[in-house]
């Protein structure tokens, strides 16, 4: 019998994060380690203040009091340290997807812009589509380019605020796959969304927020998936 | 030195993005000129009094487009997100702030000069050096009108009535440099009066100092958050 | 209705730091306000006996003149307030306290209307003794018109934001970037008319001494109507932002 390991020292603390908008207080005392390799997804209705965790956590928001560090080294979340894509394509229509690429390579200082956006590119397998124009691209392709632009400064810590919106079927499953991709590479990922069923299949640990509060948390394997869409509405009614 | 090759990488973005369409371009560039044709018939052509009136006319013309392109600056940036795409990186806002200046600077540039040459074509001034005073102008006015209309801009992104509430907002401040403006034109065109030139100048280039240092050190306060 | 946001307030004061924190000094800013009643009130008397009567008639411009004791009482504050305005910008940035936005638009508000209380005036004054309505020439009346169109600006900018940080943060900044642009826009008429001496020739007003003593008094008089409007209009703001709060409070705690 291998002998049981100790958990990894987590890779980012939150530590009584508070966020109020004048007199709405959007996320309440919240807490949470986020281990290295955990994909958590955070289930909540809508104003349960999901959204305004993740920009905190993305450095887009500051906290009204609380605090964010990165281990070991204990630094305040950096830009640089995070890979946030939204629902929105943060993309340049005008421009082609290499083009798009490139200029967010230079925004982030990488070494070599030109490089990393064609090994990007070929990895997205968008070779082919690389210099036309982002208007022109479909769904799936601006879906891949959105989240290599992401990955592209190769961050410690990828968020998703929302990603399956608007998605219909076909949508949902290549976003799946991608996802899945990334769980694979064992990235750390914190993934806010309304989709039960996919937030299950590609997560390690669940949350579910509720009015600015966490009001449960587990790992993935101690949750039955048959129970758990009465669960989420029990944890949301009380 | 890094940080200055940033503020080219993001105006050189935008310019290439107006480039493709180059649509935007052309109807400011339209507008500007219909203005002075609009100007052009509300006034008596001939007469002294519409000479005199003429360096207002000009940079009336320039001004209204110069908040058009402004606040399409921004909106371009909402549609995709993209604002929040580069208000991510791990670059300066103030740096941000000058990289949206120097783009929307020199897209008022190209504007000014052609409609300059509309300018001269209606007015009918015989081309003369006295013009170089004009454009000089353009370059510094341009640069202040820039750096507070992003500052600007920027704050109205998201709201409704922002087409009206960018003037209403920007106006007032602005109203140094139009007094030099339009002043320093008229003594050097209408009255070929060179003495006061360097006064106006003078004027101009403090507040663009001042306000390009007042919008770096703000805009934080405006995209963050 | 009050008086259950009253009753609310006191019952929630142990879950709602800062609700009660903006009660507690609106509270503290009326009390301030009702003991400058009085000082108001005499200063105000002295003032309008100082101008009226205690000042003599001005030798060239007549009664009319008198106009000017309020006219500049009422420039000096309308600046006074967009500094206080600046001062509240920068201390919101600082340390995003709500109370200093409410502080703002508050000084905003009565800033405005000193500022209207000056604009016309002017005119009453200066047509009989100019000729004109409006001396554009005048620095000192540009500047003015121009800092009534910051107000204004602040004001729409504000209006089409809803409450929260983001309207606080950028009607902060504007006013940052407004009072910034007052002098300027002086220094640029002023050097506009060195250049353009204006065809009215600007007849000074010749102060003899109790001429001054009524001008300073008058200043005194408008000041402390500045402060008193202040407190009274920051503490009725404040008032506002806490039975949001409380609101809120209540909104949340019957989903």
């Amino acid at each position: 019998m291998p002998p049981a390991s100790a958990p990894p020292a987590p890779l980012v603390r939150l530590v009584n994060l508070t966020r109020k908008f004048g007199p709405v207080t959007a996320v309440k005392n919240i807490s949470l380690e986020i281990r290295p390799g955990d994909f958590i997804s955070i289930f909540g209705p809508n104003g349960a203040g999901k959204s305004t965790l993740l920009k905190m956590v993305a450095s887009l928001l500051s906290p009204t009091s609380g605090k964010i560090t990165f281990s070991p080294d204990g630094s305040s979340p950096n830009r640089r340290e995070v890979g946030y894509v939204s629902h929105q394509t943060l993309l340049y229509n005008e421009l082609s997807g290499r083009e798009n690429l490139v200029f967010y390579a230079r925004l982030f200082s990488l070494a070599d812009p030109d490089e990393a956006a064609s090994r990007m590119l070929s990895k997205m397998g968008l070779m082919e589509a690389a210099d036309l124009p982002v208007r022109g691209y479909s769904r799936g392709m601006k879906q891949r380019l959105t989240l290599g632009r992401a990955l592209l400064h190769e961050p410690r810590l990828v968020l998703l605020d929302e990603p399956y919106t608007g998605l219909d079927q076909h949508g949902s499953r290549i976003l799946t796959r991608m996802l899945l991709g990334l769980r694979e590479e064992k990235r750390t990922v914190l993934m806010v969304t309304h989709s039960l069923a996919e937030g299950l299949e590609l997560s390690t640990r669940v949350i579910i927020q509720n009015r600015g509060r966490i009001v449960f948390q587990a790992d993935r394997e101690s949750v039955d998936q048959a129970d758990f869409e009465n669960l989420y509405f029990e944890a949301v009614e009380r | 030195m890094g940080q200055l090759k940033l503020v080219w990488l993001l105006a050189i973005k935008d310019l290439k993005i107006e480039y493709r369409s180059r649509q935007a371009f052309l109807t400011t560039l339209f507008f500007a000129a219909l203005i002075l044709v609009v100007f052009n018939f509300a006034f008596d052509p001939g007469s002294a009094s519409t000479r005199d009136a003429s360096p207002g006319i000009l940079w009336v013309a320039l001004l209204f487009p110069g908040m058009i392109q402004l606040n399409r600056s921004f909106q371009s940036e909402t549609e995709e997100g993209t604002l929040q795409g580069i208000v991510l990186a791990p670059v300066d806002r103030g740096i941000l702030f000058l990289g949206k200046v120097l783009a929307n600077w020199l897209f008022l540039l190209a504007i000014d000069l052609l409609i300059l040459a509309v300018f001269i074509v209606f007015f009918n001034f015989a081309p003369d050096p006295s013009f170089l005073w004009v454009i000089l102008f353009m370059f510094l006015v341009g640069a202040g009108f820039s750096a507070v209309g992003t500052v600007f801009a920027a704050m109205v992104t998201n709201v409704r009535i922002r087409e009206v509430l960018l003037p209403i907002l920007l106006f007032p401040i602005i109203v140094p440099i139009i007094l030099a403006a339009v002043n320093a034109t008229r003594e050097v065109l209408i009255h070929q009066d060179f003495s006061t030139v360097e006064r106006w100048l003078q004027l101009v280039v403090a507040f663009d100092v001042i306000f390009l240092a007042a919008g770096f050190l703000v805009f934080d306060y405006v995209v963050g958050e | 209705m009050s008086f259950f946001w009253r009753l609310g307030s006191w019952s929630s004061i142990m879950w709602l730091e800062s609700s009660s924190y903006f009660q507690q000094r609106a509270d503290r800013y009326l009390k301030w306000a009702a003991w400058l009643l009085v000082p108001l009130y005499l200063v105000g008397v002295a003032a309008l006996y100082a101008a009226f009567i205690h000042a003599p008639t001005e030798r060239t411009m007549g009664e009319v003149q008198r106009i000017f004791y309020f006219h500049v009482g009422a420039a000096w504050t309308a600046f006074l307030a967009f500094f206080v305005v600046f001062v509240a910008g920068i201390a919101y940035l600082w340390r995003r306290n709500l109370f200093w936005d409410e502080l703002g638009a508050a000084s905003a508000e009565v800033g405005v209307v000193f500022t209207t209380i000056v604009l016309t005036t002017g005119p009453i004054w200066a047509r009989p003794i100019w000729n004109t309505w409006w001396p554009w020439g005048d620095p000192r009346v540009t500047t003015t018109l121009v800092l009534w169109l910051i107000y204004v600006a602040y004001f729409a900018l504000r209006s089409s934001l809803p409450a929260g940080e983001k309207r606080a943060r950028l009607a902060a900044v504007f006013g940052i970037i407004g009072f910034i642009d007052v002098p300027i826009v002086f220094l640029s008429v002023r050097w506009w008319r060195t250049i353009h001496p204006v065809v009215i020739t600007r007849s000074e007003v010749r102060l003899e001494p109790e001429m001054v003593q009524a001008l300073l008094i008058a200043v005194a008089a408008f000041t402390i109507l500045y402060f008193t409007l202040l407190l009274t209009r920051t503490a009725m703001r404040l008032q506002d932002a806490a039975s949001e709060e409380i609101m809120q409070a209540v909104r949340e705690r019957s989903d």
